[in-house]
């Protein structure tokens, strides 16, 4: 009994010292491991891979009901190279009165691709203040990391949707901008829809859910 | 250490914020023409966006210089030796311009 206990956790060890090494070595640039902190965006990742085969990027575009904005992408999809830096714009529109915050989040479809998809800037986790009947262009600079092209899981995709999703903006209990809608039509929106367990907001006073205050 | 492993705890299953944050908002519409010119070429091209790099260049020029961006060399932003640029090297004939 004991045996077998022993043998199932070297077997279990010996499965979870792979990414266990690798996140030891990330961190602590053990054994001469680069710390690549932003290896992902060196400049020598940002070359276009020529003749590979073009991976076409649908944009879209979403809005929580409580946002009296327009929001909509200018492009509908863009054909980009791995490693190739591309522009996309967006824009948005504030057709109530008052000035308001919003906030957005986005999701990359299909899954596998996530790793890939580098965003360099973009309008995203920051609050983006319209004044009232503004109208505003929102651009967004990103790359597919040549990577994807050895990567066997990615071998016949074609096709790429990003999505954002923009919501009005409260303060939390800490004072900081979050955006203002439940929960799970958050992490819906970036792509968690179909998780049980998906990311939840981190509560550190342990007294359940923060507080929201109203909308500045 | 390289980009493109599997996803694993630490990449890949966590939502990351952009390399360099987030656009200042335009809200003067300063460099607007420039986003107009790019996605004319990008109608006209099939929206390819290789044709129409230097635009991008062009439209990122244009927000560095109106303090919407900070400065960085186009090098780090991938765009150098688009089409349409002169090659770098200056061995056999100086270029003009």
């Amino acid at each position: 009994m004991y045996t077998s206990a022993v043998i199932v956790f070297a077997v279990g060890a010996s499965y979870a010292a792979v990414p266990l090494y690798r996140m030891f070595c990330a961190a602590t640039g053990f054994a001469g491991t680069p710390v690549v902190g932003t290896g992902k965006f060196e400049a020598e990742r940002l070359v276009p891979v020529e003749g590979a085969k073009r991976i076409k990027v649908h944009f879209n575009a979403d809005r929580s009901d409580q946002l009296p904005w327009t929001f909509s992408p200018q492009q509908k999809y863009v054909t980009v190279l791995p490693g190739e830096t591309s522009l996309a714009f967006y824009k948005a529109k504030n057709t109530s009165d008052q000035d308001i915050i919003g906030i957005a989040t986005y999701n990359v479809t299909p899954d596998r691709i996530a790793p890939y998809f580098a965003k360099v800037e973009c309008f995203c986790f920051e609050e983006q203040k319209l004044l009232a009947g503004e109208e505003v262009d929102m651009p967004l600079l990103f790359f597919i990391d040549k990577d994807v092209l050895d990567d066997p899981a990615c071998r016949n995709l074609d096709d790429v949707v990003l999505s954002y999703t923009f919501f009005r903006a409260r303060r939390n209990a800490q004072g900081l901008l979050e955006p203002d809608a439940s929960e799970d039509v958050l992490q819906a929106s970036q792509g968690f829809a179909d998780f049980e367990h998906a990311p939840k907001a981190e509560v550190r006073n342990g007294r359940g859910a923060p507080a929201s205050v109203p909308n500045p | 250490m390289s980009f493109g492993r599997p996803p694993s705890i630490s990449t890949g299953f966590q939502v990351t914020p952009p390399n360099r944050g987030s656009f200042p908002l335009d809200h003067y519409g300063e460099c607007k023409v420039f986003m107009t010119q790019y996605l004319d070429c990008l109608r006209k091209n099939s929206s390819t966006s290789t044709e129409c790099r230097h635009l991008n260049r062009d439209y990122l020029a244009c927000r560095m210089q109106k303090g919407l961006m900070d400065q960085d060399d186009f090098k780090n932003l991938g765009l150098v030796n688009l089409k349409g640029d002169k090659p770098p090297d200056s061995a056999t004939s100086p270029g003009d311009k």
